[in-house]
Order: C-alpha cells, then sequence, then structure tokens
C-alpha cells in the first residue's frame, strides 16, 4: 500500500516537474510574442516578405494598445506606400514627422509619396509664418515645450539678477527683449504645430468632393485628390468643415480624410 | 550615409589643415634651433671674494627666448637680473640677439668652471660652452682700458653725434600711391647697442613692416657717420595733408665709467665695434636713450574723377597683365583655369582679380591669390553652365598709372572655347563642395526610385498623444521659477523699504527688540537683581515706544509718552500701567528703592500688556 502510494506521488511530481515548465514557457512565448517589440519585428518580417497586409495589421496593434513612435509610424507609412495606398502612406508620415523631423529617410519617402501623387507643398501661410516653419521645423513638440521652458527660467533668473545685482541692469534689457522676442516667437511656433497637429487632414480617398453644405445632395464645391491636406476648421454628424491651401472652404465627408492627430 | 562621407571628409581636411599649420608654425619658428647658438660671456675670470660677477647667458639670432632656469654653480650664489636684447650689425648683416643676465657673488676661493649649460626650449636642445673663473683672496688688478681714438675733432653736443632723420621720396602722392620711408639712425663715434626698430607716427598711412636695416657710412657736415638705415613702404589711405612723424628709435648709449670725470663720455672705438661687447661688463655703463627726428608734411592726393573707368578698384602703378586659359575644350561643367599675372611696378595691395568682361554662361569661383614682390598671380577657375558659350569673354584690369597721371585699361583674350556636348544617356550635374572650395563632376545616376527601406527598430515608444507640454508633473513645475520670483520679489521689497523707511524698519524691529530685553530682564528677575531687572525694562520700554512711534528713545519720559498716546487714543488703563511701570524704574534707579521680587513680576507683566496691547492696536 505504502509502495503504491509512494509510486502515485513519484508521477505527479514527475508530471508536475514536467509539465509546469512547459507550460510557463508557453505562456512567456505568448506574452513576448505580443509585446510591442515583437510585434514590430514580426510586422518587419512581414514587409520583407511582401506581405503588407499582415504588416499593417501588427503595426496597427501597436498603435490600438494606446502607443507611438516615429519608427512605427515610419514603418507604417511605407507599408501603406508599397499597398499603393499612398493616401494613407502621406497620413503616416506626417504622423512619423511629429516625432523624427529630422529623419532623412522620413523627408526622402514622404517627398516621394507626394511627387507619386503628383502633389507639392502648400504651405498658405504669410512670411512670417514661412519663416517660423523654417526656423523650427527640425524641433518636435516636446523639443519646443523644453525650449520655452528654458527660455522661461532664463528670464525669471535675469529678472532676479536684475533686482539684486546692478552690473546686470546695463545688460539685462538686451536680455530680456532678446529672451522674450525668442519666447514669443517659439511659443508661437509650438502653437502653429499642435494647430496643425490638430487640425491638419489628409485626404485617404483618389478623389473627394467639398461641398457647399454637409449633405450628401449638396452642390460639389471643389475637389480634393489623394493626399491633399486640409485644415479643419468644423466638425458636424459624419462631415468635417474643410478649408483648402486656397483658403476655400466647403464640407467633406468624414470618412474620405483623417486628422493627423 | 552622404552626411558621414561629407563629416568624414570635413574631418580630413581639418587634420590636413591644422598638420600644415602646425608644420608651417614649425618652420617659421624664429626659435628654430639650427640658427641659434647659446653662449656664456662673463664680465671677468678673476676675482676676489666679495666681489661680484656678472654672467650672460646669451642667445644669438633670436629675441625671444625665456630664461633658461641655470642648474646650482659650485662656489657661487647665483640671482637673475634680467634680460637685455641686441641688433648687431656684422659686415652688413644684421641679427638679433638677447642675453639673460645673472649676477654671481663667490661663497669661496678656488678655480672654477661654469657651464656647460643645458637648455631646452619648444623641443629644441641647446648647449653652451665652458668658462672658466678664478676668485682670489684680496684684489684683484683690473684690466688697462682701452685707449682712446684722438683724430676726430671734438663736439660737445650729443646731438650732433648722434640723431635719426625720417624723410620720403617724395612729399606729394596720390591715394594709395606706394612711397618709400626711409628712416636713418646717425653715430659719429659712439658705443651704441639693442637698437629697436623706429616708430612713428602714420595717422592716414598705411605701413607695412621694417625690412631689415642697411649698414653703411656717411660723411655728413664734415664728420664720418655710421647710418643704420630702416627703410618701408607706405600709402596714403585717405586725401589731405598729414605730419609724419616723429620717427622715433630707442637705444642704448655705452660709456666708459673710468673716463666720465676726465674726458667726454664718448668711448673712442666705432660705433658697434665688438670689443665694446668684449669689455662691456667691467668697464662700460649704458644710458637708454630715446632718440626723435623731426616730423615731416606729406600730402595724399585724390584720384582724378575725370574718364575714371567704371570697374577701377583703385589700383595704381604701372602695370601689364598677362592671362592664360585651359583647357580650351571642355564638356559642360568642366573647370577651366584662368591664370592671370598682373605685373609691373605699383601698389600691389590694390591689385584686385581683372574681371571678365561677361560671366554670363559662366560660374566664377573665387581667385586665389598670390603676391610676389613685382607681381601678383590670380588662379581662377571658370565654369562653362551653358552650351550655347563659344569664348571665354575679355578680361579687363583698370588702374591710374601714376607716370601720366591718367586711367588706363588693360585687356587680354577672348580665348575661343569648345564645349563637347555630353553623350545623351549621360545627365550631368555641378556638385558644390564648399568646404573644399573646388568643383567635381558628378554623373547622377538615375536608375529608378523607391521609398528608404523600414526602420529596424521601434525606436522611443511612448503612450499616444502624450505630449510633454499635457504632462501634469511638467506643468506644475512651470510656476515654481514664477513663484520664486514672487518670493525673492518680496524679499526685494522689503529689504529695500527697510533701508529707505526707518519708520518702517523701527516699526518692524521694535517687538523683536522688546521680546529680547524682556527674555533678559527675566534672567535678573530670577537672579533677583532688581536695580538691573528695572534698568533692562526701562531701556526696554523705552526702545520699544520710541521705535513704535518713530520716537527718539532717548528723550522718552512718561510726559512725552503720555501725551503722544492720549493723541493716538490708547486706553486709560494702559497708560496708568505704563506711569506705573515708569515710576517704579525711576524709584529703584534714583531713590534706590527695594522693590520685592513680586513687585517686580508684576511690572514685567504690565510691561508685556502694554506691548501685546499696542502690537494688537497696530495689526
Amino acid at each position: 500500500m505504502k509502495k503504491i502510494r509512494v509510486t502515485i506521488i513519484a508521477i505527479i511530481s514527475l508530471t508536475c516537474f514536467i509539465l509546469i515548465p512547459c507550460l510557463y514557457h508557453s505562456l512567456a512565448q505568448e506574452a513576448t510574442a505580443n509585446t510591442p517589440g515583437a510585434l514590430f519585428y514580426q510586422a518587419n518580417i512581414y514587409y520583407q516578405e511582401g506581405k503588407y497586409d499582415a504588416a499593417i495589421n501588427n503595426y496597427e496593434q501597436i498603435i490600438n494598445r494606446g502607443l507611438e513612435s516615429g519608427n512605427l509610424y515610419y514603418n507604417l507609412g511605407n507599408s501603406y506606400f508599397k499597398k499603393g495606398e499612398l493616401g494613407l502612406a502621406v497620413l503616416s508620415y506626417d504622423r512619423a514627422k511629429v516625432f523624427i523631423p529630422n529623419d532623412s529617410d522620413l523627408s526622402s519617402n514622404y517627398e516621394y509619396a507626394l511627387e507619386s501623387l503628383n502633389l507639392e507643398h502648400h504651405l498658405s501661410a504669410s512670411r512670417f509664418n514661412k519663416l517660423v516653419h523654417k526656423l523650427f521645423q527640425h524641433l518636435t513638440i516636446d523639443n519646443l515645450a523644453i525650449l520655452l521652458s528654458f527660455i522661461y527660467i532664463v528670464l525669471v533668473i535675469f529678472f532676479m539678477l536684475h533686482l539684486f545685482s546692478p552690473g546686470f541692469k546695463r545688460l539685462w534689457l538686451g536680455f530680456i527683449y532678446a529672451s522674450t522676442i525668442l519666447f514669443v516667437i517659439s511659443a508661437y511656433a509650438l502653437n502653429s504645430k499642435i494647430n496643425y497637429i490638430d487640425k491638419t487632414a489628409v485626404v485617404l480617398t483618389k478623389e473627394a468632393e467639398v461641398k457647399f453644405g454637409p449633405l450628401e445632395n449638396a452642390t460639389t464645391y471643389f475637389k480634393l485628390t489623394e493626399g491633399d491636406k486640409v485644415e479643419v476648421v468644423e466638425k458636424a454628424e459624419g462631415w468635417y468643415k474643410a478649408r483648402r491651401f486656397d483658403n476655400k472652404i466647403g464640407w467633406v465627408r468624414a470618412d474620405f480624410i483623417r486628422l493627423i492627430k | 550615409m552622404l552626411k558621414f562621407e561629407k563629416t568624414n571628409r570635413f574631418f580630413k581636411i581639418l587634420i590636413i589643415n591644422i598638420s600644415f599649420l602646425l608644420i608651417g608654425l614649425g618652420f617659421t619658428s624664429p626659435c628654430f634651433s639650427k640658427d641659434i647658438s647659446f653662449e656664456l660671456i662673463l664680465d671677468k675670470n678673476k676675482m676676489s671674494l666679495g666681489d661680484s660677477l656678472q654672467l650672460g647667458l646669451s642667445f644669438n639670432s633670436t629675441q625671444e627666448m625665456p630664461a633658461p632656469d641655470i642648474p646650482i654653480i659650485e662656489g657661487f650664489q647665483c640671482r637673475y637680473l634680467g634680460p637685455s636684447t641686441m641688433m648687431s650689425i656684422v659686415n652688413g648683416k644684421v641679427s638679433g640677439s638677447i642675453t639673460h643676465n645673472y649676477l654671481l657673488l663667490p661663497t669661496k676661493t678656488g678655480s672654477f668652471k661654469i657651464g656647460p649649460f643645458k637648455f631646452e626650449h619648444n623641443g629644441d636642445k641647446y648647449t653652451s660652452n665652458q668658462l672658466s673663473v678664478e676668485v682670489l683672496e684680496g684684489q684683484v688688478p683690473s684690466t688697462p682700458a682701452q685707449p682712446a681714438a684722438q683724430d676726430e675733432p671734438e663736439i660737445k653736443d650729443l646731438n650732433d653725434r648722434l640723431f635719426v632723420t625720417m624723410q620720403t621720396k617724395k612729399d606729394k602722392a596720390y591715394l594709395n600711391e606706394t612711397v618709400m620711408l626711409s628712416i636713418k639712425l646717425y653715430v659719429n663715434r659712439l658705443g651704441i647697442r639693442d637698437i629697436q626698430y623706429p616708430e612713428f607716427n602714420h595717422e592716414g598711412f598705411s605701413v607695412a613692416a621694417f625690412d631689415k636695416p642697411n649698414q653703411y657710412q656717411e660723411v655728413r657736415n664734415g664728420l664720418n657717420f655710421d647710418v643704420i638705415e630702416f627703410n618701408t613702404p607706405i600709402f596714403g589711405l585717405r586725401p589731405g595733408e598729414f605730419k609724419l612723424g616723429p620717427a622715433q628709435i630707442k637705444c642704448n648709449l655705452i660709456v666708459r665709467k673710468q673716463q666720465l670725470r676726465r674726458k667726454p663720455p664718448f668711448p673712442s672705438s666705432g660705433a658697434f665695434d665688438s670689443d665694446i661687447f668684449d669689455d662691456f661688463f667691467g668697464r662700460y655703463e649704458t644710458y637708454p636713450l630715446d632718440l626723435k627726428s623731426e616730423e615731416s608734411t606729406f600730402t595724399v592726393l585724390p584720384l582724378p574723377e575725370d574718364n575714371k573707368p567704371e570697374n577701377f578698384s583703385g589700383a595704381l602703378g604701372s602695370f601689364n597683365l598677362e592671362v592664360s586659359a585651359s583647357p580650351l575644350e571642355v564638356k559642360l561643367g568642366d573647370p577651366i583655369t584662368l591664370k592671370i599675372v598682373v605685373s609691373g611696378e605699383g601698389n600691389f595691395n590694390t591689385v584686385v582679380v581683372p574681371k571678365l568682361k561677361s560671366d554670363k554662361g559662366f560660374k566664377v569661383y573665387e581667385a586665389q591669390i598670390k603676391q610676389e614682390a613685382n607681381e601678383k598671380r590670380f588662379e581662377q577657375i571658370i565654369m562653362p553652365m551653358s552650351a550655347e558659350v563659344k569664348e571665354i569673354p575679355e578680361l579687363t584690369f583698370d588702374f591710374f598709372d601714376i607716370g601720366t597721371g591718367e586711367y588706363k585699361t588693360v585687356s587680354r583674350g577672348p580665348f575661343p572655347l569648345v564645349i563637347i556636348k555630353p553623350e545623351k544617356e549621360e545627365e550631368s550635374k555641378v556638385v558644390e563642395n564648399k568646404q573644399l572650395a573646388t568643383t567635381a563632376l558628378v554623373k547622377e545616376e538615375r536608375l529608378g526610385r523607391d521609398i528608404i527601406y523600414i526602420k529596424d527598430n521601434l525606436g522611443p515608444l511612448r503612450k499616444k498623444n502624450s505630449y510633454l507640454y499635457k504632462n501634469t508633473m511638467f506643468l506644475l513645475l512651470q510656476p515654481i521659477p514664477l513663484l520664486l520670483y514672487l518670493i525673492t520679489l518680496v524679499i526685494y521689497t522689503r529689504k529695500q523699504r527697510l533701508k529707505t523707511d526707518l519708520r518702517y524698519a523701527r516699526g518692524l524691529l521694535a517687538p523683536r527688540k522688546a521680546r529680547s530685553g524682556i527674555r533678559q530682564a527675566k534672567k535678573y528677575l530670577d537672579k533677583a537683581d532688581t536695580l538691573r531687572f528695572y534698568d533692562i525694562l526701562f531701556i526696554t520700554m523705552q526702545e520699544y515706544l520710541g521705535d513704535r512711534f518713530h520716537l527718539s528713545s532717548k528723550g522718552i519720559t512718561i510726559s512725552v509718552i503720555d501725551e503722544h498716546l492720549r493723541k493716538e487714543g490708547v486706553a486709560e488703563d494702559i497708560l496708568a500701567k505704563l506711569r506705573d511701570i515708569f515710576r517704579e524704574c525711576d524709584m529703584v534707579r534714583y531713590a534706590s528703592s527695594q522693590l520685592t521680587r513680586q513687585n517686580m513680576q508684576e511690572s514685567l507683566v504690565k510691561l508685556e500688556q502694554v506691548i501685546d496691547y499696542l502690537q494688537r492696536r497696530k495689526a
């Protein structure tokens, strides 16, 4: 009797000894396979194999988890480009630019995507806006926030020094003027960037009719083509009121365009 | 990749440039060891104990050598005296030298060796000669004085035997016209050393560095002078009449010690006779002199406006132009080198590169310039940018001929040019490399175009829409500097008010001082020291009331404060308490009354109540 009991215990122990590590390993593998890194890696393999839909699916899975990065949007843009969905490619590149504005690969692909769509950059802006854009185009939103914060701290330090150090009185005005101007311009640039991301949308369909009103039977005012960018000024049920670079405003179906945000 | 290559190329160029710069510096260094000799000089080789000896460490062919650290010399104590520089002229060859002088004091008698010293500077090693010195007991007989020459007439005024002149070949010149300025140092039978290069006022003129001076002899007013002539070209920078000079030369006059009282203080040998230096330390002394010439007036004439060529750039003189171009058969975008030589006489600083009559169809690069004594060479790269170009246009050079007083234009060219048409498949593009300042032709291959490949890493991943400007912590940190500033501002304002508003300052300090006084009074209460207790109590009360109502503390009496507090509307019971305290204080301090501990306690409480009331009233 005792022998039987010992044998049963030994079998159970052996089973546990073999099964538990296997179970743990398979669970861990599953967990690892679902990490953003693993999904990204797998998506890249799909891309290499020319399975662009699968690659897009994996990249989108990471984004749907509420995560994003410049390289992720860049790869997604490439996948859409290869798939032939150039509007979505432009949108993804625009999103990537938010994170990696200095990336030369990104700039090159973005230009190429626009060229493929026979589109040009339209910056419907004043000279000042263009200058600000040129000055700060290589900075991300976070970079600009840090810059602003830094200028603000410098200004405060100068104000403090002005109170206590008479030697600074001659210089401080110059510094304060310069810092204030830089602060204002940086703040303007930051605001412009945020507005651009929040309000700019990319046309995803081959052609999108922009109408005088948010109705299917409304008269078409003008047409947009895939990859065009518009500024969304108002939202209605299933419609966006959009402004084109030449300041023409009309209503476009919400599913035709997508915000960069 | 392109960026990396550019960076790599940039660093290569940088390293090459720095290497050349260092090599150039090494070769042009005035301390280039091959030409510099290191020599020890002693003013005597026999001396008595108690006497001193001067040792000179002389470096020839340089005047920029730091004082060497000399090792301990056996039998002597050593002290550094300082450097002396010297310009010597031997057989017409001018060279500079520096001597670092040391004073040696013998510590014992005997025969001693000095040197050889080894010295290293800028990586070059120098080794000196060796000298012997004998230190004796008692007096050492002096060497006989050098005999003076007697063949020259005696001149009492030193200025007639030693003076400086300054002259230009003419007193009028056109703007930018080069004129040679000559400054001469005349010396008649005097010993001169440490002659420095002249300095002179030259406002309105551009002046080059002096060449090596010439030395010769000249008879002037029947006297034979040794002359050192310094020459430099100058040219006027703006029209007008300007003062030149006075020229100033600093030098040291050598006089013999022994002959000072009996004879004029001039040694009889030649001005730069080496005997003087050989026997310098013992019997001669030096006197620093600052010799000045007369000043002169010079007129700078403006260039005439009539017939002035459009492209005239200020060149003055008489010039010739030579131009050659190669190759004359090129592909579109290939570089062509123009070799341009402007030769002749005149101010080459004003000569600029001759211009193409028209640069249409060409890209013209900045010319490389090489200036020599009588010519200026330019090497200019031009590049045909259009297949329509058939020739290199004429090159013209305008200058003002000083001899004839007219503007002249010389031109060369045009040069026929053949442009070889590119093959159909090739597209050529000119690529500029600004760092190299050269051009290269790159054939752009356009086999196809595609997007650049995907990234292999995810990069910094973050939550969607989690920008820094939306981050709570970041936003919370933002008011901190402002708060700090506001706190600083409050402190500053308070500090300023304390400095300027005495009433405020006194009022603010009154309770603090009163608290301190009360603490002190309590100590005396515990010790039952009545007299001191009431002293402190009185002072505390006086100071508090003085500070609180901005009155003179010393002048506060019961009548003063009573009247003042009544006006202020202070309650009668408080006034009564104050009166009690004053009375009790007076009793103890002036009538020597012995109040009990109980009385003391009550007085203290009363004072605290009064202060408390007045503080509350203020609030």
